[in-house]
Parts: C-alpha cells; structure tokens; sequence
C-alpha cells in the first residue's frame, strides 16, 4: 500500500508538470491574443522544424494557412532590439505561429512563481491539513468496496513450484539444510576421566533429596473460603496428635501481606527438614514387577473333579435333640445317628427311613459302626459307658458271626480285670431287645469311640486333665482293656487307628501324637499350629491326617513331609465341629458351627515328589442354626461320592 | 407376517384331512392349529365336535410357535413342512386315594387288582376302585418290592420281598379272599429290594440282593454276580434276557440261559430304577442326579444315551414306561412329584401329578390306563387316564 504522504507528493508533481505544459499553450494563447484576434495553429506539439521550407507554418481553425511573418531582423536587429527594447526580456517567440510575444506582468508572475517551484495558482495553500482517510478509527463504511483479491485467497501456484523445486532440491541432496555447529573442536572434555570407578558409581547411585512440595493455597495469607477450618474442623484438629494432622498449621485469612505474622514454626519446620535430609536413608529400592495373578497356583476347575456332592437330597427327620454323631454301615445301606434325645437311630439311606430307634438313656456322644464287613456292630458312647449294640440290620450270617464274637470270650477264661476301673457287662433283658449286647463301663465320661480297621479293637477317649487313664484301646473279642499310656501328655481331644499301619493317632488340645502300638513308643509329633483341635481324621492310604480345630481352621499333614501341616484352609466363619475323608474318592469334607459344609477335592498321589492337590470345590448349606450351633458331624458314604452331615436342628442331610 | 407351507397327517382314521398343503402363518402356536383342523374336519364332517390336537414336527412335539420350534430344530421354511397331529392327551384325574398305616415301598397292579409293599412289613391287596381287600402279612421286616406273578381264575399267585432276606410266594383266593404262603425263597445275603417277574408268568421269578442276582424257584436257580455295589432294580427284557440297574453305576443285561452278561451299560450317577418298554425297545432309568435316561440296550459299545428328561429337582426313584404307548412315561422323585413324560417332547414333562406330600417311591400303570403313584405320604394315589389315547 502506498503511503498517504508519498501519493500526495507525486500529485503535486504531476500536477507542476501538467502547469508547466499548460503555461506554454496558454502564453501562446495569450500572445496571439494580442497580436490578432484568434490566430491558432492546429497542427499540434509537432517540431516546427518541418515546415521549415513552407511559406506557411500551419493551419488555424478555419483550416486556412497561417503564413510565416515575414522575418526582415537579422543578428544586428536582434542586438539592437536586445540593447533598446525595454521589452525585450519579456518578449517570448512563439514557433507556432512564429510572431514574438510579449508578456503581461501576470504572466511574468506566472513563470516566477514556478520557476521558484511553486503552485501556479496563487489561491492554492499546499500546506492545507490532509484528510486522514486510512487512519486507527474504524469507520461503518469501508474507503474502498473493492473486493478482495483472487489472489489472496488462493495458493499461489508459483509459490507452489518454488517450494516444490526445493523440496525436490533437498531431496535430491542438491541443497544441504543448514550446517550443525559441531563441537569436535574440543570446547569439551570428561573432567571425570582419570577419577576413581567407586566414586563414579557412587554417582550413579545418587538420589536426589525429595523436594518440598510447593505451597498450595492452604498457604495462602487469603486463602479461598473453602480452605478454611470450619469449627468442627478446626476442633478436630486440635484434638488431633501432631503427627496425625494433615496439615501442620491453621489456614488463617488476613487483609493484607503486611500483617501477616512471623511463622511461629518456622525454625522447627527447617530443623525437621534437615533431618529428613540428613537421615533418611536415600537408596535405590529394587522393585519386583509380579502379577499377582501369576502367584496364585494353577488348580483345576471343580467342574473338572466331578464327581462330588453339590446338592442336598435327602434329609433324615426324626431325632428331638441335637444329633452329635452319625457314622454309617461299610455296605452302605444304613446310617446310624446318636442324639443328645438319648436315643440311637438306624436309617435307611436310600429311603431316608428310620427303621430302628434304640433308646440308650442318655445324650450319645458318639457312635462308631464296627468297619469289618462280616460284622454288623455298633459302638455308642455316652456318659461313661460304652455299648456295643447289634442292630441286625444284615444277613443272618453276619449277625450269627457278630453275635459270636461278642460271645467268644466266654467259654475262654474269666475277663482279667488287670485294672479294675473298666467293667464289662453282657445286656439282660428288654436291653437285650433292643440290640444292646455289651456294656463297658469307664471311669469317667467317655467322649469318643472308634475301631480298628479289622473291627476287633476299639478306642475310647474320656477327656481329663489331670490323669493319665484317657485313652482305653478294648479287644473286643477277649474282652479285654488297656491303658496304653502311662502318663498324661495333655487333654486328650480325639484318636483314631491308622488304617492298615498298627499307629495309633492321639489328638491333643495342639498336637497330634503318632504311636507305634507293636513298638509302643512315639514316632512323630505332628504340631497344629491351631488352639483347640476339635477333630480328625487320617487318610485311607494313611499317609495324610486332616484336623479341625475350634479357631476355625482345617490343616492338612503330610505325615512323609514335615510335622508342620502342608496346608491350613481357613474356608469357615465358625468352629470347625467334624473332619471326614472319603473312602475310595479324593474327597474330604469340613463340618462347622456356621452350617455349612464345605467338601474339598484332596488327590494323594503316589509320587511321593508330588504334593497332595487340594481344592475347595463345594460349600454346602442346608442345616439350621440352633443355639449358636450348625453342623456337628459329617461322614462320607462309603462307595458313593454322597457326604451325611448331622446337625443341632436335629436332622441328617444326604448331600448327593 | 410370514407364512409356512404346512401339510397336516395323522395316523388316526377319525381325524383325517385331505393331504393338500396349506399356508399357515409362522407365528401360530398348537392352539391356532388345533382350531384349523378342527375347522377342515368340520368342513368335512359336520357333526364333528372340537378336539383339541398336539402337533409333532419331525417326532418333536410343539410347544412354542411354529416358526420357533423349526428355528430351534433347523428345520427350512422353504420347504413344506410336515406336520402329524394326534389328540392331545387330557390330564390324567385323580381317582383314589388309598390310605396305609405305612410308607408305601413298591406297587404292582393289573387289571382288577392293586397289590402294593408297605413298610409296615405287610403286603396290600387293593380293588382298583380303592376297597381294601386283604393285607399279606408275614414278613419280619418291611417288604421293599411286590409282584403279580399269574392268575388262574380266582386264584392268584403273588411275590413278596422283604429286607429280612426272604421272597414269599403267596397263593390268594380272591373269593374266599384267603391268602396262604406257598414258598418262602431264600438264598440272599442280605436285602431283597427287588423282584421282577417273567413276561410268560409261570416259571421263574428273579430277584435281587445286595451285589447279587438271584433267579430262583424255591431255592435259586442261578446267581448273577458282577454287580460291585448293591443292585436297585432288575427287570425281565423278555424272556432270555433281564436287565439289572445298580448302585456302581451300570445297567447290565444278562442272558438267562447261560447266566452270562451280554452288555454293561455304564452311567455316571447312581441308578434307581429302570424300566423297559417293549413297544419302542428302550430302557429307561431314573439316577440319582434327577435325570431319567433313555438307552438303548442294544448298542454294543453300550454307554449310549438317547436321551436326557430332566425337569425332576430330586432323585429320580421310580420310572415306568407305558404298557401300551411308546412314547410315554412316568416318572416318581423325592421332590414329592410324579411327572408324566413324553420321549417326543423332551423338554418338559406333558404333566407334572403334585398329590404327594411326601418322596414318591413307586409308579405303576396298568393297560386299562390306571397310573399308580405311593409315596412316604402313607398315600397310594391312581390317576384315571384315558385309554383311547393309549391306543392312538
């Protein structure tokens, strides 16, 4: 754009060039003015040269010759009017018509005035004020209505091709971009090269100290409203331990920077900060990047484990009071249950049906169904006695070949009372009826009962603190008891025989005691872990024992691998009441004062490098809670994957 | 709304249409179908009165619409579809309701007389009106399983069999209604749940211990060992050959002449009860993990099942087919229901008979269309089922 002062200049000059030609024609207008009326040459700005050899030296208006005047002046005229003409300085020829004109004052004036560079119109001010039309003011009309140009609104296509040529060029290596200082000049060099490689690494290793963290507005003299103490804040932070606060100061609100005071806490803050420099302990910490998905192990899908029990089937209603124990018959056919009502009762598992109810006169504290197949006996245990009942629920020959042996000893020789606080009896009369055959008495109460695996002995446990006489081990067929234990290691809870091994299983409040009964001593002492072991139970292989214990946890031991259990399952909420394995499927089973029966998978393989695989596969709820009890006992069918649990609402559940 | 090429046919003589196909729309159900042939008969027959129809697609019976049934099924709409219709099975009524002192363990019936097992250790025997007509009472323990062994006149022969290890063949008069024990079998080591009896009813009858099979006639005559756990039920197939179900899982079938077995069929659950049908060769069995199975005990790799019927929540403890249908069975649970099945429609049972209180132990079903279910409710029900439906 052209500046406003530089166009006004070139006006002015155009426009003195416009007056000069102007003049020229209007002195010749003027001077032939004077010499005639109207003598005007129409030939135009020609040089007159050419009609040099004419009379004539144009052609005025009326297209008539204008004839040369005839020139009489020679030198000596010209000099002689030069020297005596006053005129003669103001006497213009005119080659148009070629008369000599003289000049009027004016137009002396005239020629004056623009020799000296000056405007020929004497009215007109060069100095007027300019109209400022480009100026800062917006105006509501625009100076000039002249659209934009195309041009500036599209790309233009030889910018394009410039740029393109040199991309190209740059392409092509032909333009080298701008070269990089480089500093191989040697301005630099390793200042640390000929230092120690200690003090080197132990740059590499240094931390920088952690940074204060900036401000924030809780700082500020003014803080926003919001981060003011409210009263119930501020009383919070007033009761608050120092070391608790989350922050170390009341914001506080002032009007101005100048009556802001003193930081009161201002030397104890930097002391504090000297002290986390000077001794926090700055180190790299090696952090292990783990997925906790990859720690948990790999266990197989319950569905993959089928099969197990899922769902409750069957429920076996008949019992008044709370049904402490149930064991079931090796055929697998009937289940005994013992029942705080005082009765035993004889279930038809597949129906459910009670076909038998003997009344024993006492809360049963457990029964036990004798595991030899050609046998049909019950043991039952309550108060301090132990019966030994037939229920006849079998073969004639099994009941004949159970009846002999609980009469065998008689025609032998009279029962050697060795220490006279056991006493057996033989059941008279309606006892006798119902199925009651044998009675042994012990001296005190008697908790649990369980037999051998050949069905000859039997165990019994009478819990007392303060004696070695708790565990008695009965032959049945000599009619004899014993103490195996001479001296008191503990209350015992629970025991149990090792299923093909002569071991004998005891169960402390902590520990389970392993004894070999044909050696008679201790093998191994298994420890818990737990407070109160409350039951157990040993493998069929016999190398595994699980234990229940009353603070709600069931350990798994590995008898081949350590004395400490392999594995604790902290699956229930309550006091875990029984333990079970299954006879034939790798299966055991959990009972608990929450209810619930939980029934894991617990695969024992021969490989003795190979752990045993045990997986919860099923929680299983079917019985009410009564008195803050749930399920009191459990136990495995013999052949079927089914599991019996005995509950304080005084029913049996048949979970298949 | 689409429409599907039908043809309708049926093997009733009543109820014929002509074989033209016909446009029907694809979102009928049975009953917009059961109204157009009711409809065409009428138009054929004026004197026609509405039945109701079920229809059948390819063996599988309707139950949704049509255009969802062949979704399901596979089955091109293009084409023309053919489409069997029968008449439709009216609920079975209940009838009678006989009272025992007892759970109620086993019926048998024919067609004049109920005779059931008690676990009162006494046999029953019922008019099918629902009279009491005698009580068998001899047994020292419960009797698990009862059977009709023959009838002569007014002289009947019938089984009895008892947990105390003991079948009794007892002869009963029923006009001077006196019954005397004519044999008492034994043989077992330990309890006999269940008996069956030969299809031609005169020689011998078989029956079951725990582990072994005994087939006998006053003393055994063979022993069928090889079950490894306590076998629930043994039925004859025909005269050569009986079947037995057990609790280790498989269904054996044995030849009678040899005391061979001829195939094991191998389950996954424990098995209750089977049954056989003549009519469509097929066994069915009822396990404990609420499904009854259909086999077929002909497969020689032997573990084939047909079919699965599952709608039962407990186990499956009685399952009868229908002595003069193919397709029809009824079945007992724990969860105190007897559903009435049919193998075309396997879905959902026809009907669900909910008169129980209590676990169903035993059905039966006689040929004059009496279905029979006694249960731990004390209770033998009958349902009166139409027998004209039997034959078609």
């Amino acid at each position: 754009p052209v500046t406003p002062t530089l166009d006004c200049g070139s006006s002015v000059h155009s426009s003195l060039v416009g007056v000069d030609t102007r003049l020229s024609s209007e002195c010749v207008a003027l001077g032939l003015q004077r010499l005639s009326s109207d003598i005007r040459n129409t030939v135009g700005n020609i040089p007159m040269e050419w009609y040099k050899d004419f009379p004539h030296i144009g052609y005025n208006l009326d297209g008539k010759k204008i004839y040369k005047p005839i020139r009489n002046k020679d030198e000596l005229d010209d000099f002689l009017d030069k020297m005596e003409n006053p005129e003669y300085w103001r006497t213009v020829h005119d080659k148009q018509t070629g008369s000599d004109v003289v000049l009027s004052d004016d137009q002396v004036e005239l020629v004056n005035r623009l020799q000296r560079g000056q405007f020929g119109d004497v009215n007109f001010n060069e100095c007027e004020p300019m109209v400022e039309f480009f100026s800062s003011d917006v105006m509501i009309h625009p100076v000039t209505n002249r659209p934009a140009d195309k041009r500036s609104f599209i790309p233009s296509l030889t910018e394009k091709e410039k740029v393109s040529k040199l991309v190209h060029a740059i392409k092509m290596g032909w333009i080298k971009p701008r070269r990089v200082e480089d500093d191989g000049r040697g301005r630099y060099y390793n200042l640390w090269a000929s230092e120690d490689s200690s003090i080197l690494a132990r740059h590499k290793m240094h931390l920088p100290a952690p940074k204060i963290p900036l401000p924030g507005h809780h700082e500020s003299y003014n803080p926003p409203p919001e981060y003011l103490f409210t009263d119930e804040e501020r009383a919070l932070w007033e009761q608050q331990d120092p070391a608790d606060r989350k922050l170390p100061f009341v914001p506080r609100k002032y009007s101005s920077l100048r009556q802001v005071p003193a930081f009161s806490q201002f030397i104890h803050e930097r002391f504090e900060r000297c002290l986390d420099l000077y001794l926090c302990p700055r180190q790299r910490k090696m952090r292990v990047n783990v997925n906790p998905e990859d720690l948990i192990p790999q266990l197989p899908k319950p569905k993959d484990l089928q099969p197990f029990p899922t769902t409750r089937s069957l429920v076996y209603r008949g019992h008044s009071g709370l049904v402490r124990s149930i064991s079931v018959s090796p055929s697998g056919q009937w289940l005994a249950s013992g029942s705080d009502d005082g009765s035993v009762r004889f279930w038809e598992v597949c129906s459910s049906r009670c076909m038998k109810t003997v009344q024993v006169g006492g809360a049963v504290k457990s029964v036990a169904w004798n595991p030899n197949p050609s046998v049909c006996l019950l043991a039952v245990a309550l108060d301090s006695v132990v019966l030994i009942l037939s229920p006849s629920l079998a073969d004639k020959q099994v009941i004949l070949s159970s009846e002999r042996l609980l009469s065998a000893q008689q025609e032998g020789e009279e029962p050697a009372e060795g220490n006279g606080s056991v006493v057996w009896s033989e059941a008279e009369g309606e006892e006798l009826n119902q199925g009651l055959r044998l009675k042994i008495q012990h001296p005190k109460a008697v908790h649990q009962v369980v037999w051998h695996a050949k069905g000859d002995y039997l165990a019994s446990v009478m819990p007392d603190n303060t004696s070695h006489l708790q565990v008695y081990i009965h032959q049945l067929s000599r009619r004899r008891s014993q103490n195996p234990f001479s001296r008191n290691k503990g209350l015992v809870q629970c025991i149990s025989f090792h299923p093909i091994r002569p071991y004998f299983f005891v169960a402390t409040q902590r520990s389970i005691r392993i004894y070999n009964l044909v050696k008679q001593e201790m093998t191994k002492k298994l420890q818990t872990n737990s407070k109160w072991i409350s039951s157990m139970a040993v493998h069929p292989g016999g190398d595994h024992v699980i234990c229940g214990s009353y603070d709600c946890k069931l350990s798994w031991f590995d008898l081949d691998l350590s004395t400490k259990p392999y594995k604790m399952l902290r699956h229930h909420k309550k006091a875990v009441r029984g333990v079970a394995y299954h006879r034939l499927y790798p299966l055991f089973a959990s009972a608990s004062d929450d209810g619930s029966v939980i029934v894991c998978h617990g695969t024992v393989y021969n490989d003795l490098l190979q752990n045993p695989l045990i997986v919860p596969v099923k929680v299983l709820r079917g019985h009410v809670m009564t008195h803050d009890l749930g399920v009191l006992d459990v136990t495995f069918h013999p052949t079927q994957p089914w599991v019996f649990s005995s509950g304080a609402d005084a029913t049996i559940c048949l979970f298949t | 709304m689409s429409q599907i090429q039908a043809r309708f046919f049926t093997e009733d003589k009543r109820y014929v249409v002509d074989d033209v196909p016909f446009s029907i729309p694809a979102a009928s159900e049975v009953q917009d179908l059961s109204n157009v042939i009711n409809k065409l008969l009428e138009a054929k027959n004026a004197s026609h009165s509405k039945v109701d129809f079920d229809f059948l697609v390819r063996g599988q019976f309707l139950r949704t619409s049509l255009s969802t049934h062949m979704a399901t099924e596979g089955i091109s709409t293009e084409e023309v579809v053919e489409i069997e219709y029968v008449e439709r099975i009216t609920a079975p009524e209940p009838e009678e309701c006989m009272m025992h002192d007892d759970w109620i363990s086993s019926v048998d019936a024919d067609a004049e007389w109920i005779l059931t097992g008690s676990y009162d250790k006494t046999a029953r025997i019922w008019s099918t009106e629902g009279k009491p007509a005698m009580t068998v009472a001899g047994h020292t323990d419960v009797v698990k399983d009862v059977a009709w062994v023959k009838r002569e006149g007014l002289t009947s022969l019938l089984l009895t069999a008892s947990l105390d290890q003991t079948v009794l063949l007892w002869e009963w008069n029923s006009e001077r209604n006196k019954v005397k024990a004519r044999h008492c079998c034994r043989g077992h080591a330990g309890s006999v749940d269940t008996i069956s009896v030969d299809p031609t009813g005169t020689k011998v009858r078989l029956e079951r211990a725990r582990q072994k099979l005994k087939r006998q006639q006053r003393t055994p005559l063979m022993t069928l060992s090889g079950h490894s756990e306590a076998v629930s039920s043994v039925l004859w197939c025909d005269s050569e050959e009986v079947c037995s179900a057990s609790w280790d899982h498989t269904i054996r079938i044995w030849d009678v002449d040899t005391g061979g077995m001829k195939t094991t069929l191998t389950g996954s659950k424990v098995f209750n009860c089977i049954s056989y049908s003549p009519l469509c060769r097929r066994l069915a069995s009822g396990s404990t993990d609420r499904h009854i199975r259909l086999w077929d005990p002909r497969t020689k790799d032997g573990s084939l099942v047909l079919l699965s019927l599952t709608s039962h929540t407990g186990w499956v403890t009685a399952v009868k087919w229908a002595p003069s249908h193919a397709h029809q069975l009824v079945s007992g649970s724990l969860d105190n229901l007897v559903k009435l099945w049919d193998t075309r429609s396997c879905k959902a049972p026809l009907y669900d008979l909910a008169a129980h209180e209590d676990k169903v132990f035993c059905v039966d079903w006689t040929e004059s269309g009496l279905m029979l279910s006694g249960g731990a409710d004390n209770k033998l029900y009958t349902y009166r089922y139409s027998a004209q439906q039997a034959e078609a």
